[in-house]
């Protein structure tokens, strides 16, 4: 056994120690302590306490998610005193997943996901903060096709969600779809899911599809840089407005930490020169407190939608 | 005399079973929404040009390409370690599966039953089912890749030991040998060749399997792959796809110069093993142990008492799928896509495979006198007319869904022709392999007896090649089902894109019928291509 996993070994028993029953507890804890404790003279290393890990709903590409979250990683280890680790991923569930099998501690989740997180969780997962923005965001549809000028002439055409179990991609674009009398099953001659946001972007603009829905957030992105041709691409329509993003925290994380966590969020500013460049990346005015029956409304149209059963 | 010799005898016969053909295949034809015009379509044209466009000049940024080589070693270890597991597991299961030197052909419903189930389910949601247990990360794609290649391999091996001449076997058995002596002595000689090339093969096709992984974050070249098609990022795409056409390269090249090996005869000396095949047993474990290092595996995660409950919990969710009427009938009418598309797929890459392998089995027997060493500068023109069906099996169905999307829209012909692009080169080779193996005999007999032009093929090496061809092109059906019900997730249609959304939504009792749904077809395919083949041959 390597030094690197033997390091893991016992790591993943120190942090165990918190969670598993009494009787093996016990056991786990002076076989890991020993082990700890012996590599710790060898190496001056954090334990597993002292890494947060975090991840986010792969709604952009991974890398670009990545880079957004860098500076934040490091506001939060100075802020928690912890180390944090982000793992990027490239599929929606598996966060979800992650958070209900206690493998990750924050993540960035959508309104439907922070949902869907929530009835794995037997309601344990707790919202934090959200952007100023989140209270009140709405999706775009798209088209590069100059015979579509409203909802209804969507009938017929090749559309493109984003992920399935996207807020702004899939769920309530199809919310306010149903209640313009659209059934996207029936009523669209092909319905892909393109996976993130700026994949839907991309299908629109090659053609694969007709029209498509995104995040108004990463549409008006797009636009600054300049990765999309506002003159070929077109918004047609954009929904009402619903709550959206949050960071989570699973339902056992210390609550000191927790509050260390929300006081962090709460606290950047984007007049501080400090902070300017984490709040532009995440495209944030301001972050601000926010609590579960914020997304009861989300719940009420996924099921009206079908998503939920 | 003369009459009844210039008479095609087998006209009539081939005209009836082309016409059948039709009739059966016509429904299929319209389910699968064929419609060869979108192809020309000046803007579908406009934009796959575009995005080919792209391609040049490929991505070569320091940051790239060092994600990349971590990728591809990635990727590579992943298929390495996913193929040693399938091996352990295949072994066993066609021992016990193959009717091989048993007194009388035993169908062993368990084994055989084991096996369907291991290869029914597409890797994808053994994948997805075992990011449950292991949470993200490259253990799911091994262990997903280890269960069904195992069924894949298991079911090979068996059937490789059913086609061997029986007589040796029986002779062994008859003086008295127990099973296992006489297969490893009567059979696995003989088998040899064909069961170290096929494993090889599988092994090329775990590296290309990877790129399904990627959909649920196993990592490797895939997730870099499903990343830069979706954004149409054509530069990406073109290195990627670099690295996946020299992979295949050089898998192909290994296989070949593993069966020209076997191929040698023994050498004289007292000890068995030369210095290839000593370098070759230490580098086989080092390579396995080196793959499972750098994927940082740890096994032990399967026997917590959590991961097992959690897998229970998956389990139970499972077993009550959703039988709604209206669920049922989306269901079937997904069903009938995901069949129309694997059948239209494999028939159009039959047709261009066959295309494909005619010029290289004409030089096929030339290449392999000339396969001395120091000579590629002769066998480099002989070697060309592999290099076609070489890059179409390089690129994985999914990213040739991706460009056939673009090409004639999202829907199931897109998915049909992704197929047909990569099967093409797969049966190109396999084809080509059979016909230089077909005896020249019949053929030769044919040409001194006066017949020309392509009679002596039609009537010599093709009827005694046939069998074999479509038994590969069967076999290729069998996969392709699973790979049609894959293809759903780039837009395709079909089983697979109703499981991507169902699963999404941890909607697992509609996620589990679908599930159901696929492994049926996948036993129907498997019981017709059966069928199909004791009618045929």
């Amino acid at each position: 056994m390597s030094f690197l996993s033997l390091r893991r070994t016992a790591l993943k028993g120190a942090w165990s120690c918190a969670w598993s029953s009494p009787l093996s507890r016990a056991f786990s804890c002076v076989l890991s302590t020993t082990l700890a404790t012996g590599l710790s003279l060898s190496a001056a290393s954090a334990s597993a306490a002292d890494i947060l890990r975090v991840s986010a709903i792969p709604d952009e590409a991974p890398t670009e998610l990545q880079r957004k979250f860098a500076p934040l990683g490091k506001y939060l280890e100075a802020e928690t005193g912890m180390k944090v680790q982000f793992t990027p991923v490239s599929d929606y569930a598996s966060v979800v997943e992650s958070l209900a099998t206690r493998k990750l501690d924050l993540a960035w989740l959508g309104g439907f996901t922070y949902v869907q997180a929530k009835l794995r969780t037997q309601g344990t997962a707790i919202p934090i903060v959200q952007r100023e923005e989140d209270a009140r965001f709405t999706s775009k549809f798209i088209t590069a096709d100059p015979a579509i000028k409203s909802l209804g002439d969507l009938k017929g055409k090749t559309f493109a969600f984003g992920a399935p179990s996207s807020t702004s991609g899939s769920l309530m674009p199809r919310f306010f779809l149903q209640q313009a009398g659209l059934n996207p099953e029936k009523d669209f001659r092909n319905v892909a899911f393109s996976g993130a946001h700026d994949a839907t972007v991309a299908f629109v603009a090659a053609g694969k599809a007709d029209a498509g829905v995104l995040n108004a957030s990463v549409w008006d992105k797009l636009v600054e840089a300049k990765k999309v041709d506002p003159d070929k691409v077109r918004v047609f329509a954009t929904t009402p407005t619903y709550f959206d993003y949050n960071w989570t925290v699973r339902g056992d994380l210390d609550p000191a930490l927790v509050k260390k966590l929300t006081e962090a969020f709460l606290k950047l500013d984007p007049k501080n020169p400090e902070h300017a460049e984490i709040m532009a990346l995440q495209r944030a005015g301001k972050f601000i407190p926010t609590r579960k029956e914020n997304y009861d409304g989300i719940e009420k149209a996924a099921h009206a939608a079908g998503l939920l059963k | 005399m003369t009459a009844v010799a210039l008479r095609d005898p087998a006209a009539r016969s081939r005209c009836w079973g082309v016409l059948t053909a039709l009739v059966v295949l016509w429904p299929l034809f319209q389910a699968a929404e064929v419609k060869p015009g979108a192809i020309f379509d000046a803007a579908n044209l406009k934009v796959i040009g575009h995005f080919l466009g792209g391609f040049l000049p490929p991505e070569r940024s320091p940051e790239f390409l060092a994600l990349l080589a971590r990728a591809t070693l990635e990727t590579l270890a992943i298929a390495t370690a996913g193929l040693a597991l399938a091996f352990v597991l295949a072994v066993p299961l066609a021992y016990a599966a193959s009717a091989a030197g048993r007194e009388r052909p035993s169908l062993s419903p368990f084994s055989r039953g084991l096996l369907v189930l291991l290869r029914g389910i597409p890797e994808l949601v053994w994948a997805l089912l075992f990011v449950r247990i292991f949470g993200l990360g490259p253990t799911a794609g091994v262990l997903a890749l280890g269960l069904t290649y195992g069924g894949m391999l298991g079911k090979v091996y068996g059937e490789i030991l059913e086609s061997l001449p029986a007589a040796p076997l029986r002779a062994l058995r008859l003086a008295g040998a127990s099973r296992p002596l006489a297969l490893l002595y009567g059979a696995l000689p003989l088998a040899a060749k064909e069961l170290g090339s096929y494993t090889v093969y599988r092994w090329e096709c775990a590296i290309r399997a990877s790129v399904v992984m990627g959909f649920v974050g196993a990592g490797g070249l895939g997730q870099l792959m499903d990343q830069a098609m979706k954004m149409l990022n054509g530069g990406e795409a073109a290195s990627i796809l670099a690295t996946f056409a020299v992979l295949a390269l050089v898998a192909d090249a290994l296989s070949a110069w593993l069966r020209r090996s076997l191929d040698r005869p023994p050498a004289a000396r007292a000890w068995a093993l030369g210095g290839r095949s000593l370098g070759l047993l230490l580098a086989l474990p080092l390579a396995i142990a080196a793959s499972f290092r750098l994927l940082e595996i740890e096994l032990s995660g399967l026997l917590t008492v959590e991961a097992a409950q959690s897998v229970g919990q998956f389990a139970a969710d499972f077993l009550h799928p959703d039988l709604d009427p209206e669920w049922l009938r989306r269901v079937a009418r997904g069903a009938g896509e995901t069949l129309a598309i694997s059948v239209v797929g494999t028939l159009l890459a039959a047709v261009a495979g066959l295309l494909l392998a005619l010029p290289q089995a004409h030089r096929m027997p030339a290449v392999l006198a000339r396969s001395r060493p120091g000579r590629w500068r002769g066998r480099l023109p002989l070697l060309l007319p592999s290099i076609l069906p070489n890059l179409l099996r390089s690129v994985p169905e999914l990213v040739w869904a991706t460009l056939t999307a673009l090409a004639v829209g999202l829907g199931p012909f897109a998915g049909a022709l992704a197929l047909a692009l990569h099967t093409a080169g797969v049966l190109g080779r396999l084809y080509a392999e059979a016909l230089a193996n077909t005896p020249p005999s019949a053929a030769q007999a044919l040409r001194l007896a006066g017949a020309g032009g392509p009679l002596p093929f039609l009537y010599g090496t093709l009827p005694e090649a046939l069998p074999q061809l479509v038994a590969y092109t069967l076999y290729r059906w069998e996969m392709n089902i699973r790979m049609a019900a894959v293809l759903g997730f780039v837009g395709a249609g079909g089983l697979g894109q109703l499981l991507y959304v169902e699963l999404s939504l941890f909607h697992h009792a509609q996620a589990s019928t679908v599930i159901v749904a696929m492994l049926l077809l996948s036993l129907a395919v498997d019981l017709g291509s059966a069928r199909l083949r004791r009618w045929l041959g």
